[in-house]
């Protein structure tokens, strides 16, 4: 079993541009910049406010969450024209999130609890108390010494490991089911550190660090900073140069990143719901480009060359315990660093009869998520890309765009090194096992885009595609529990004004709709008595995007409805919301967004009937006992999130919110 | 077919058969008041017409122009009667090519034309085509000459009842001619141009926040029948977005004015049944910059260049003088059935060739929507680097929604300066350069 999505990741557009005040006048930002050069022209300096406040309803416990955001932000964004001309340009962000705690009950130190497991005695799904095997209670040492296996490592109880601060992982929206369940810390690191580590950017910070999220060791306050300059270099060319920490935008499309994917994202800061502009996370680049103009056949044309010399970024998932957890995936990490290194009581698990599964305390060591391996910096672990930008006679703007890089989201290397739970050997290696190593691996991507008009049908066209090499996707035939796949991601988009005259009789109502598909190559799956079992990411996949967008009053109030449905996963996201603009300075959205459809048919393998130790591990499973495999046994946790995605991870998240932004 | 094949002959005969422009013409194209300024009874400089009096000059006066007049909205300072000499270089190529521009086939066709004034005769009304070959002469107008920038260029929107400014923009806007260049090198195109553009107009928005780098990039084919390429930057998204066909035509960024309305008309020749109405004198807002009570609210140039000042209900109205022009009636109805317009009237002044004097925009039910006021400085009495020009300088504009008692002003700073242009400024990617 190895966790990873390599789904596109909707980030509609709910524009939430919302605002609010600043601390510092602009006057105060300019006098107190440095010269830089001597241009005599004077800086630039724009700072805006923003307040975002959300509250969340009832999540799949039956319990309303409450207040999910008062996210404060405060942004000073500075230019300045420099000698030679270069010039300057500057995005400076500082955030406090006070849900932590305003709060602190869902996010905060006093998040989380005492929880349950579940055992299933014959068929019937039972609750069992956790990491206890009294009364009544999971399978742990003395059990399973009872049976002859004394140098057996499970648990009676955790010292360690306290009931206390927890959630049953995936609880915010699903039942455990009969499935696989274990406990993740969600507390802030300060307050809980089991399970903490860092996973790419999260998952290691403290209460402080959740709720200044800039204020860290890479500087995320210094959103962009970096030079440019246009060298004329004759026959009416250029070469185009821009250094420094910045975002690299690529592709057409909007809500998917199919080419867009030079800089990681940062799904913490409101899901996918933010502008991309405001939750890519900017990379120091060195960007070239040569900008040749037009040929004798074609109008435009460009290539540019890009260097990412930053340290490896992933994209940040969001930390297990705060409001945005993009795929839940922050808590599945957690989960399993804290059973790798506390061990705990996993739901459902060992079969020791038909259609009784017993909760099992597992000690620290055996199972779960041990190191993770994020690329340090080298020269090798630049990377690289290109693009070659034209403009046809006809007026068909197309890309060609290559990049090699790093994959941005984390995948997990299973079958490693454990000690058997039940004889307490230790082997370098068990397939099949559910211990893992996170890893980002080297990824080559080759694709493009291209965008059109039609006359005939008023309408404007945008394409993109891309290939990848290199990518890796759970699979629980393979057993490292993952394979490398091929895979082909599209989107198709439209964009057609139109009259709604009840919106506005003089101004048409945008309506852009994006089809969004996923192939994997090589895919595999398999069907076996028990259910299916290989990748659980469908080998096909289709998501579909409808914005509509009006304008009043002179574009000064914008309603807008986003509709998405994501078509294999059986979910879909409707976040209608409103932009009022009273002055230049001050604009107010509210908004919400609601999710529906099912995860009823998202359950997958989740590897309980593996049998990495073997014999001890076969159960009643069908098969040859001494062999670990996966029978295809199913439960929504871990792997159903891959195929629930985004949208259906977040079923029970829906949201109301106002934001409010002001410029000094 | 064989019907429509006999009716473009016909149309082709027809404007073959309309009078052959002359060496005459092209005097007289240029230089209309050769004869003298014209005359309306009771106006003179100083003459201050408002509601009071409107009805004594509704004769001279745009339809749109005497409804806002009677319905009080502001009022209008005339003054003399001026002459706006084109660019030398403009007028040389019109005698140099004279006779050779030839409308072809349908409309939006034209065969033979190299540069300067397309149809320098007088319009003919018994000639079908003679609007057709009005909107040509306005393609190939002067216009901002080979390159200029508005740099900067404010708009305003405001509340005409309340007088409210709900908000301002501050931008950049340039021009570039690929084609048929007179004056600046290089001539007569840049090149190399594979597609065959012929104009291109870049826009930048500098302010307020929520628009800032904004960025707005239309390219206009030669050949007239193929659509014009819109493309959209926008700032919080750093994406280049194609724009669709009808986007042209929606209130551009929350303004009065929708891309179609630039300089009086933005759009394809083909794209409008042309209709040439008369010739008339009227008042249309011209003046010298220099000698207006300018804006003392604006922001400070650093040249010391003051902008237009505007006034009347709501703020809606520049303050310059008004004088009596030549202009040649042009009505100009969308083909498109869909179109958000069912008629745009165009006093088109008979010197410079512009559309941009006084026109009224009629929405889908034939009822008066908007009027588009631009004024024009004489070249010689604004900015040191335009004298000489030949140029008239667009200097302010009034969008008035008469139904949404609403308005859109524009503040200019033209410079016609080729420098502020170059090529490379009007690809699409210019505009993904930037932050």
């Amino acid at each position: 079993m190895k966790n990873r999505s390599n789904r596109a990741q909707p980030a509609l557009t709910l524009c939430a541009l919302a605002v609010a005040s600043a601390c510092a006048s602009q006057a105060f930002a300019e006098d107190n910049l440095p010269d830089m050069g001597s241009s005599a022209e004077p800086w630039k300096v724009d700072t805006f406010y923003e307040n975002h406040t959300a509250f969340r309803g009832r999540d799949d416990t039956g319990k309303v969450v409450g207040l999910s955001k008062f996210r404060n932000t405060m942004q000073v964004e500075a230019d300045k024209k420099l000698s030679g001309g270069w010039a300057f340009h500057g995005v400076f962000r500082g955030s406090w999130d006070g849900v932590y705690r305003m709060n602190k009950g869902q996010y905060g130190e006093d998040a989380g609890g005492a929880i349950t497991s579940q055992s299933i005695l014959g068929g019937t799904q039972t609750t069992v108390p956790w990491g206890t095997t009294s009364p009544a209670g999971p399978i742990g040492y003395t059990a399973v010494a009872g049976l002859g296996l004394p140098g057996n490592v499970f648990m009676d109880s955790y010292p360690n490991n306290p009931n206390a601060g927890l959630r049953v992982l995936g609880d915010r929206w699903h039942k455990t089911n009969g499935g696989v369940g274990f406990a993740t810390p969600v507390r802030p690191c300060n307050v809980d550190s089991r399970g903490c580590a860092d996973f790419g950017g999260y998952g290691d910070k403290n209460l402080n660090e959740l709720e200044f999220p800039e204020f860290n060791s890479r500087l995320d306050f210094i959103r962009e900073a970096y030079v440019k300059n246009s060298i004329d270099i004759g026959g009416g060319q250029e070469l185009f140069l821009k250094l420094g920490k910045q975002q690299v935008v690529w592709g057409r499309t909007d809500l998917f990143r199919v080419l867009d994917v030079v800089n990681p994202v940062d799904f913490s800061r409101n899901n996918i719901y933010d502008e991309l502009q405001d939750i890519r996370i900017p990379m120091w680049i060195a960007q070239a480009e040569w900008r040749m103009g037009a040929s004798e056949s074609m109008q435009d044309r460009n290539l540019q060359l890009i260097w990412n010399v930053d340290q490896f970024r992933a994209n940040n998932l969001g930390q297990c315990g705060s409001p945005n957890v993009a795929l839940d995936a922050g808590c599945f990490f957690r989960g399993m660093k804290n059973l790798w290194d506390n061990g705990g009581t996993v739901a459902n698990f060992a079969n020791v009869a038909p259609n009784t599964y017993l909760a099992t305390n597992f000690g620290p060591g055996q199972i779960g998520l041990a190191d993770v391996n994020l690329p340090k910096w080298s020269l090798a672990n630049t990377q690289i890309g290109g693009k070659f930008e034209g403009v046809t006679m006809g007026g068909l703007s197309f890309s060609v765009n290559a990049l090699h890089y790093r994959s941005q989201l984390p995948s997990l290397h299973g079958g490693k090194r454990a000690t058997n739970s039940f004889t307490g050997a230790y082997q370098n290696a068990w397939p099949y096992l559910i211990s893992f190593d996170m890893n980002f691996p080297r990824v080559n991507l080759l694709g493009g885009s291209l965008d059109f008009q039609s006359e005939t049908l008023g309408a404007a066209f945008r394409v993109e595609g891309a290939m990848t090499w290199g990518e890796e996707f759970a699979n629980t035939i393979k057993p490292e529990l993952f394979s490398k796949n091929r895979v082909w991601r599209s989107v198709i988009g439209v964009d057609r004004p139109m009259f709604v005259p009840f919106i506005n009789p003089h101004r048409t109502t945008l309506f852009s709709g994006q089809l969004f598909w996923q192939h994997i190559f090589d895919h595999e799956l398999e069907s076996t008595s028990m259910g299916m079992r290989g990748i659980p990411d469908f080998k096909d996949n289709v998501i579909g995007t409808l914005l509509m967008k009006g304008f009043m009053a002179g574009d000064r109030i914008s309603p807008q409805l986003i509709i998405a449905r994501d078509f294999r996963a059986r979910s879909h996201a409707i976040a209608p919301a409103v932009e009022w603009s009273t002055t230049d300075n001050l604009k107010f959205t509210f908004g919400a967004n609601f999710k529906g459809g099912s995860n009823g048919r998202n359950e997958f393998d989740d590897c309980r009937s593996c049998n990495p130790f073997a014999p001890f591990t076969s159960g009643s499973y069908p098969g040859d006992p001494m062999t670990a495999y996966s029978r295809g046994l199913a439960g929504m946790e871990p792997l159903g999130r891959f195929r629930a995605g985004p949208i259906g991870a977040a079923m029970r998240e829906d949201e109301i919110y106002l934001t409010m932004r002001y410029k000094f | 077919m064989k019907k429509t094949f006999i009716a473009a002959a016909l149309a082709v005969l027809a404007s073959g058969l309309a009078h052959a422009a002359t060496e005459a013409d092209v005097e007289n194209t240029f230089n209309p008041y050769k004869g003298g300024f014209p005359k309306a009874a009771g106006l003179s400089a100083g003459t201050v017409i408002n509601k009071g009096n409107a009805d004594q000059f509704k004769d001279v006066l745009p339809a749109g122009v005497f409804k806002l007049l009677k319905d009080g909205l502001f009022e209008i300072k005339v003054g003399p009667t001026t002459q706006f000499e084109l660019s030398k270089p403009y007028i040389e190529a019109t005698r140099k090519n004279l006779g050779k521009a030839k409308l072809g086939a349908k409309n939006g066709d034209i065969e033979g034309y190299v540069a300067g004034r397309p149809f320098p005769e007088e319009p003919d009304a018994k000639d079908p085509r003679a609007g057709e070959k009005l909107a040509w002469n306005y393609k190939y107008g002067v216009n901002w000459g080979d390159n200029a920038a508005i740099y900067p260029f404010y708009w305003k929107y405001r509340n005409m009842q309340t007088g409210q400014v709900e908000k301002t923009l501050k931008l950049n806007m340039h021009f570039l001619n690929f084609k048929h260049r007179v004056k600046d090198a290089p001539t007569p195109e840049v090149t190399p141009n594979p597609s065959e553009l012929f104009r291109a107009i870049y826009m930048k928005v500098l302010e307020p926040q929520d628009l800032k780098n904004t960025q707005l990039l239309i390219q206009r084919y030669e050949d007239d029948q193929k659509l014009d390429d819109a493309y959209l930057y926008l700032g919080f998204q750093r994406r280049v977005r194609r724009l669709a066909t009808g986007q042209t035509t929606d209130a551009f960024l929350g303004s009065d004015l929708m891309i179609e309305d630039f300089e009086g008309y933005n759009g394809r020749i083909s794209d409008m049944k042309w209709t040439y109405k008369g010739t008339k004198n009227v008042i249309l807002p011209m003046w010298n910059h220099s000698e207006l009570k300018l804006a003392g609210d604006m922001p400070a140039e650093g040249d010391g260049y003051k902008y237009v000042n505007f006034g009347g209900q709501g703020g809606c109205f520049h303050e310059g003088t008004w004088q009596l022009r030549k202009v040649y009636v042009l009505e100009a109805a969308p083909v498109n059935p869909n179109h958000p317009v069912s008629k745009r009237v165009f006093y088109m002044d008979a010197q410079l060739g512009n559309l941009n004097g006084a026109n009224e925009i009629y929405d889908r039910k034939g009822e008066l929507w908007k009027i588009f006021m631009v004024g024009k400085s004489h070249p010689d009495h604004h900015l040191p680097l335009n004298k000489g020009s030949g140029i008239g300088i667009d200097d302010a504009f009034s969008m008035v929604d008469v139904q949404s008692k609403h308005c859109t002003t524009g503040q200019f700073k033209g410079q016609v300066d080729a420098k502020l242009n170059p090529p490379s400024m009007f690809q699409v990617q210019y505009m993904r350069g930037g932050d």
